[in-house]
């Protein structure tokens, strides 16, 4: 390649980056500027370090509940998924029963149904039940994660059938066999479905936003974009945007091997 | 959303001798154990998936409100929906936004997995910084393009500076859409860029070398060696990309609410406004089972095509 072309690839690319990081470099800047009007382009630029906007959505919003609601129902939601998407997958690779091929089919016919045609009788049950702005009403409809169990089946069917076998043999219970070898054998494609299903959770927005109706039972996404709504100040938004944002960020930076396996593997929602 | 690989692959782990017991204990324990094991997602599924999605098609020939005697009226909701007027501008808005953002995406994927297809310092840094957005919760996204799109947020301000005039692409009803479309492709494009960027490292190097002997130029061998070999991936994203769109909510709810006007009211938009500030809920079923209709439809098109191919 020669070197015109380097220093062209290069100017692209370096200008497509400073693009994708414009919006979370503003996020930033703003966060830490004094509550008052935005004014370009002397705002966007670093200096005039202040928390003012950070101790006002810490003070006056309702954030750090916000970030309690949102970490129980991303936590519990993964938990909950893995365990039920391992035992699920297990059973429909490697066992037989009566009913197998007709259950499994169902869930991925499923996946082909828009989430939304489901939201209103979802609610309406949920209702039903006295769900609305509790932690359960808002946890549980989640655990039903049809993809999750067909990408466990997927990765547990190219176990080889002997181990399973070879275990049996020794003895070991199904108790046993779940816990020392589907459990440790499974732990690349839980980690992978387990960042993914973190991120579905803590990004989600639609289903806390109608569950969730009280000040209280706000996940971040709903709080954060109730604030805008409700005309706070820019700076403070922002603050809150990037408490939400860095959690992510963190788990981007530890756990980037899985997101990206996760994309190319599971094709799983980002 | 992967592959809908075969479920017929091998399921026995013991021969059959199990079935003259079968009366006796009723299952054997491999089926009983299995069904054990399925049964609580298998429940949940039932309950909060498979069950609601019937349920959804059932409320869409009723007269159903919350709380409230539910009345069958046969096909009254799928009537006002034809004749609903709000419900073909929300179905227009959806269309146009989709032939905008599916295809954006897919161009400005294609183009930065193109950039970052080869090994270079920095590389993993770069794709990294591609995938950020991707990470990112649409609500932020949304909260922060809001402003960045406002009146005198950045991009109006440099439209202002190079000597157009005129206010908030949000605020207007013909450029709210191209606005919303940057925000999707700002979100999607990383995802691509993966989806592609796996599917070009299994392209041999020989055939781009031999075209490059044979003088093709970048562009040349771009179109005629790297873009057919793309097929499949291309195909996947389209798919994908396309029932992405459809369902928007996060991004457009935050920045307009659906407006200015009717400008950006996209069919998920007016299922939510119908369903929980109407409340209007056997109305908002059926909008959701003109969605699915819809994605149906566009799921057997992108099938023919696809099959054409083959």
């Amino acid at each position: 390649m020669s070197g015109l072309r380097k220093a062209g690839r290069a100017t692209v690319l370096f200008l497509a980056a400073v693009v994708t990081l414009f919006p979370f470099y503003a996020m930033l800047v703003l966060s830490f500027k004094p509550i008052g009007p935005v004014t370009l382009p002397g705002s966007l630029l670093p200096g005039g370090l202040s928390l003012e906007a950070y101790e006002q959505v810490l003070g006056t919003a309702s954030l750090a509940r916000w970030l309690l609601n949102t970490a129980v129902y991303a936590i519990v939601s993964v938990v909950g998924v893995l365990a039920l998407s391992m035992l699920a997958g297990y059973a429909f690779a490697k066992k037989r029963f009566p009913g197998k091929e007709t259950m499994f089919w169902s869930f991925v016919a499923m996946l082909m149904v828009p989430y939304h045609v489901t939201l209103i009788p979802l609610f309406i049950l949920i209702a039903d039940w006295g769900g609305v702005d509790t932690y359960w009403g808002l946890i549980i409809p989640t655990l039903a994660n049809a993809q999750a169990v067909f990408l466990m089946r997927q990765f547990i069917s190219t176990l080889p059938d002997e181990l399973f076998e070879a275990a049996r043999l020794d003895g070991c219970g199904e108790l046993r066999i779940l816990w020392s070898l589907v459990l440790p054998l499974t732990k690349p494609i839980l980690a992978t479905l387990g960042v993914f299903v973190f991120l579905w959770h803590w990004n989600d927005y639609l289903w806390p936003l109608v569950i969730g109706q009280s000040e209280e039972m706000r996940t971040l996404t709903v709080g954060i974009a109730s604030l805008q709504a409700e005309r706070v100040p820019l700076n403070v938004v922002m603050a809150g945007s990037v408490v939400a944002f860095v959690p992510i960020f963190m788990a981007y930076l530890i756990g980037q091997r899985y997101f990206v396996e996760g994309v190319t593997t599971t094709g799983m929602k980002g | 959303m992967t592959t809908t690989a075969s479920a017929r692959e091998p399921v026995a782990t013991s021969p059959a001798p199990a079935r003259k017991r079968a009366g006796a204990r009723f299952l054997r324990p491999e089926a009983r154990n299995g069904l054990l094991l399925v049964l609580p997602a298998f429940l949940l599924f039932v309950l909060f998936r498979f069950g609601p999605a019937i349920a959804g098609g059932i409320l869409s020939f009723t007269d159903y409100t919350l709380g409230g005697e539910t009345e069958w009226t046969g096909l009254a909701n799928f009537e006002r929906l034809v004749h609903d007027d709000r419900f073909w501008d929300s179905l227009r808005v959806t269309v146009v936004y989709s032939l905008l953002a599916v295809p954006g995406s897919i161009i400005v994927s294609v183009a930065m997995a193109m950039l970052v297809r080869r090994t270079f310092r920095g590389v993993r840094l770069f794709r990294s910084i591609f995938f950020l957005p991707v990470v990112t919760s649409l609500v932020l996204a949304g909260i922060i393009f809001t402003w960045i799109f406002s009146e005198d947020g950045p991009w109006s301000s440099l439209l202002r500076a190079v000597g157009f005039e005129g206010g908030s692409w949000l605020a207007d009803s013909v450029l709210v859409l191209p606005a919303l479309v940057v925000v999707s492709i700002w979100t999607r494009f990383g995802y691509g860029m993966l989806i592609v960027l796996a599917r070009l490292q299994d392209i041999p190097r020989e055939l781009e070398e031999a075209a490059h002997v044979d003088g093709a130029g970048p562009w040349q061998t771009f179109r005629h060696i790297i873009l057919p070999q793309l097929k499949p991936a291309l195909f996947f994203l389209g798919v994908l990309e396309t029932t992405v769109a459809f369902q928007a909510f996060d991004t457009i709810w935050v920045m307009t609410g659906g407006g200015p006007g009717r400008a950006s009211r996209t069919l998920v938009i007016e299922l939510y406004d119908q369903g929980f500030r109407n409340f209007d809920q056997d109305y908002a079923a059926t909008i959701g089972v003109a969605l699915f209709v819809m994605t149906l439809i566009v799921a057997l098109i992108q099938r023919l095509i696809m099959g054409r191919d083959k």
